[in-house]
């Protein structure tokens, strides 16, 4: 179905080659997943297939790519519109229309289908994605997992041959993720389409998989089946460090699979004795938040105390008003009710030198705290603001990323450096608090580790405390002390990382359902608790 | 609010406009602004592109103040009651012609104040047309052969309320950064840079759907053209003709 012969591609303004001499072949119902750290070119791999590679973006293409038998040099992006559907990273960036329906039907109209044939096919696919309660709705009211929904519909109502997706479960919680693959999968099999996925959270996707490209950065990419690419590969779901660490040959892609191979683990009579932290005081006290825009209620009474040396996820489904609650915790979002006190003082009053000191706050978005144009001037502003030796700055900076530049600028850093320096910045004023909003959107698996090794060096200092809103139930196993569970504005569950993860299946990370009934979340809790 | 047909507050607007061109009457102007702003604010919903007409109306604004100054300083002497004087900036011999400074009279600061308010009402005439129209209804009706028009439409307008948004979001984040008024440098780079992407993003997702593909366009919903639809159209060309025959 998709054809790569000899395929290199590199951009005019970089000296970095993206794709070098690659060759492969795709066949019809295939499902393939693109793997790679961040910034090593899986978003151009992708856009290479219809072509908005190099039309839309520049760079210089060597070899040919075609899909069902077309090439992508003759045609333009536009005359595979019947042939590939393409739903980017952020599909609330790609929508054209007002609403539900409208935008089922643009592609459509566009290549001039009769509307008869539009009618039928809306109908099938509002059935098919469930969106037919939705239909009239206007798309700025959709949830993050309807709206993912619709721009697959969107692609699937022309009856494409081959789907592109470009990390569609990245802004998603767990269980809108899991509906989302889980209609990916039924597709392959029941029409099968050919699915080119690309996902860096594999735990996610990895079962669903026929093959795996792995592209390693320095223009090498190589085509294989999951098991073979995955033994040596150093981005890999939980539960293939499980194997390696437990030290079994085999690579299991699913929880079955590995749980058949670890049974002797399991019957093993050691107990995870990991021993609580202890914790000293209230660094952050919520008491009785209410927060309502218009009609709807975003936080409805919420009361909450935060210990100093704790770290606290926050987790919940889509819209279920974290990120309300943390902007009140942060002091820049006002509360109908109720007040917020950081260290003794009340979070609206934070200002200026005060707020540096006692807040730090990394929006979901960490490049909107940069605007310098270099890194070297990014620290040099933080050294300046905070009243601090010339450097201080870039030597935290530096113990999070030995080698980086001081001469980049910071837009052409990878998702996980720009997170670095942010948290640098942010961590320069030396702040007791530590508010993160999604930081790990984006972030590939090491990226994430540097992330989990900051924040436990934070709260070692015990006059501290984080706090961080997420998706990722693994980060948070590996991560959090505490978890606070919200819905609909309020908290429905709140405890120790381990009794809510193990609650409820669809939260548990991969390990924990491996070696349930024992109470492990992460690789490091099996090994932790079998070297007793 | 029924919805009207895309096109028809663009005629209204553009029968409007032509009577106080027509005019040329401060008076009627501001009538006819006045009229407009009532119109918007009974009729616009919520919709991200409402805030148009307002901004419009601040660029009027901004427009008729640089005109009054620019006519006070710049320009042709008009005779008449002198209000005060400015100091004559000397200027070499091959600019004859133009002057800057001399006497203000009452007369040329009228004048320029009459034209500043002429130019604010036929910009915020406009914005009511894209205030009462939702830019993609229009897209819809309009012919494919303006694709690249249509493209920038699309992008122009979703990316407007996105501004507005990710403005407040930086805005927001440079407060916690413990810079309370943050300079519209620090402001506006990111916001540059963020805009320009998601419009490119949304250039590629348009032309991977096959927009501008196909010569003509099929539809799925035809929007019609109702009875209030040619009644609104008319009201404009009405105020047209029975201004352009009392002249």
């Amino acid at each position: 179905m998709i054809s790569f012969q000899n395929v290199s591609l590199i951009y005019p303004t970089s000296t970095q080659t993206i794709l070098e001499d690659l060759s492969f072949n795709i066949d019809e119902g295939e499902m393939v997943l693109v793997i790679g750290s961040t910034g090593t070119g899986k978003s151009s791999l992708l856009r290479l297939i219809n072509g908005l590679v190099p039309h839309h973006t520049g760079g210089i293409l060597a070899g040919e790519i075609c899909v069902d038998g077309i090439s992508t040099q003759i045609a333009r992006p536009g005359e595979f519109a019947h042939l590939i559907g393409i739903v980017g990273q952020n599909p609330s960036n790609g929508f054209v229309t007002d609403t539900v329906e409208e935008e089922l039907v643009f592609g459509m109209e566009a290549l001039n289908f009769a509307p008869d044939v539009m009618r039928k096919r809306v109908e099938e696919i509002l059935d098919l994605l469930a969106l037919a309660p939705l239909r009239n709705r206007s798309i700025a009211t959709l949830s993050g997992g309807e709206q993912q929904r619709l721009a697959i519909g969107s692609a699937l109502v022309m009856h494409p041959k081959v789907l592109v997706l470009d990390e569609p479960t990245s802004a998603l919680d767990p269980i809108a993720a899991e509906e989302v693959l889980s209609i990916i999968h039924r597709l392959v099999h029941d029409l099968s389409l050919t699915v080119i996925i690309a996902e860096h959270r594999l735990e996610r996707v990895i079962g669903f998989a026929d093959r795996i490209i792995h592209i390693s950065g320095d223009g090498k990419a190589v085509i294989d089946l999951p098991e073979v690419i995955l033994m040596n590969s150093k981005i890999a779901p939980p539960i293939v460090h499980l194997t390696r660490a437990l030290g079994i040959s085999e690579v299991g892609l699913s929880v079955r699979d590995v749980r058949r191979l670890t049974e002797s683990v399991r019957l093993n009579e050691k107990e995870n004795l990991v021993k609580a932290r202890t914790f000293f005081g209230p660094a952050i006290t919520v008491k009785g938040a209410k927060r309502s825009y218009g009609a709807h209620l975003a936080l409805k009474d919420i009361s909450i105390q935060i210990n100093k040396g704790e770290i606290v996820a926050l987790m919940g489904r889509n819209g279920a008003g974290k990120s309300t609650l943390l902007q009140a915790i942060a002091g820049i979002g006002s509360l109908d009710q109720g007040s917020v006190e950081i260290f003794g003082h009340t979070a609206t009053s934070l200002k200026g030198k005060i707020r540096r000191e006692n807040m730090g706050f990394v929006p979901q978005e960490p490049s909107d705290l940069l605007y310098g144009q270099s890194v070297a001037e990014e620290c040099a502003q933080g050294d300046k603001d905070n009243e601090i030796s010339n450097g201080s700055t870039y030597s935290i900076l530096q113990k999070f990323i030995p080698n980086i530049s001081a001469k980049s600028h910071p837009r052409d850093l990878s998702e996980g450096q720009r997170l670095a320096l942010a948290l640098a910045i942010v961590l320069s004023a030396n702040p007791k608090v530590l508010v993160l909003d999604e930081p790990t959107r984006g972030l590939d698996y090491e990226a994430k580790e540097l992330l989990v090794q900051i924040l436990k060096e934070f709260v070692a200092d015990v006059e501290r405390a984080v706090i961080i809103a997420t998706h990722d139930v693994e980060l948070v196993a590996e991560l959090a002390d505490r978890v606070i569970f919200l819905s609909e504005g309020e908290i429905v569950a709140d405890g120790p990382t381990l009794d809510i993860l193990l609650a409820s299946p669809a939260f548990a990370p991969q390990v924990a359902k491996v070696m349930s009934p024992k109470p492990w979340l992460t690789v490091k809790d099996v090994m932790r608790a079998l070297e007793q | 609010m029924k919805l009207q047909h895309p096109l028809t507050w663009w005629a209204w607007c553009v029968g409007v406009i032509s009577a106080v061109i027509t005019a040329d009457n401060a008076l009627f102007a501001l009538a006819c602004l006045v009229g407009a702003a009532t119109l918007v604010k009974t009729l616009a919903g919520n919709d991200p592109w409402v805030h148009s007409f307002w901004f419009a109306l601040k660029l009027g604004g901004f427009i008729m103040v640089i005109r009054a100054i620019t006519g006070i300083f710049i320009g042709v002497p008009i005779p008449g009651t002198e209000l005060f004087k400015v100091p004559i900036l000397p200027l070499p011999d091959w600019i004859a012609g133009i002057r800057i400074g001399g006497i203000v009279t009452q007369e040329r600061l009228l004048s320029s104040l009459h034209e500043g308010m002429i130019i604010t009402t036929v910009i915020c005439l406009f914005g009511v047309a894209v205030s009462l129209t939702s830019p993609h209804r229009l897209l819809r009706v309009l012919p494919v052969f303006i694709y690249e028009f249509g493209v920038a439409l699309v992008i122009a307008t979703s990316a407007l309320p996105q501004l507005v948004t990710s403005a407040a979001r930086i805005r927001r984040a440079r407060i916690l950064r413990g810079d309370e008024h943050p300079s519209w440098r620090k402001i506006a780079l990111p916001l540059l840079e963020e805009s320009l992407a998601r419009s490119l993003e949304l250039a590629a997702a348009m032309d991977s759907r096959g927009y501008g593909v196909s010569k003509s366009r099929s539809r799925y919903r035809p929007i019609a053209w109702k009875l209030s639809d040619s009644a609104i159209a008319a009201s404009g060309l009405l105020l047209f003709l029975s201004v352009w025959i009392s002249q």
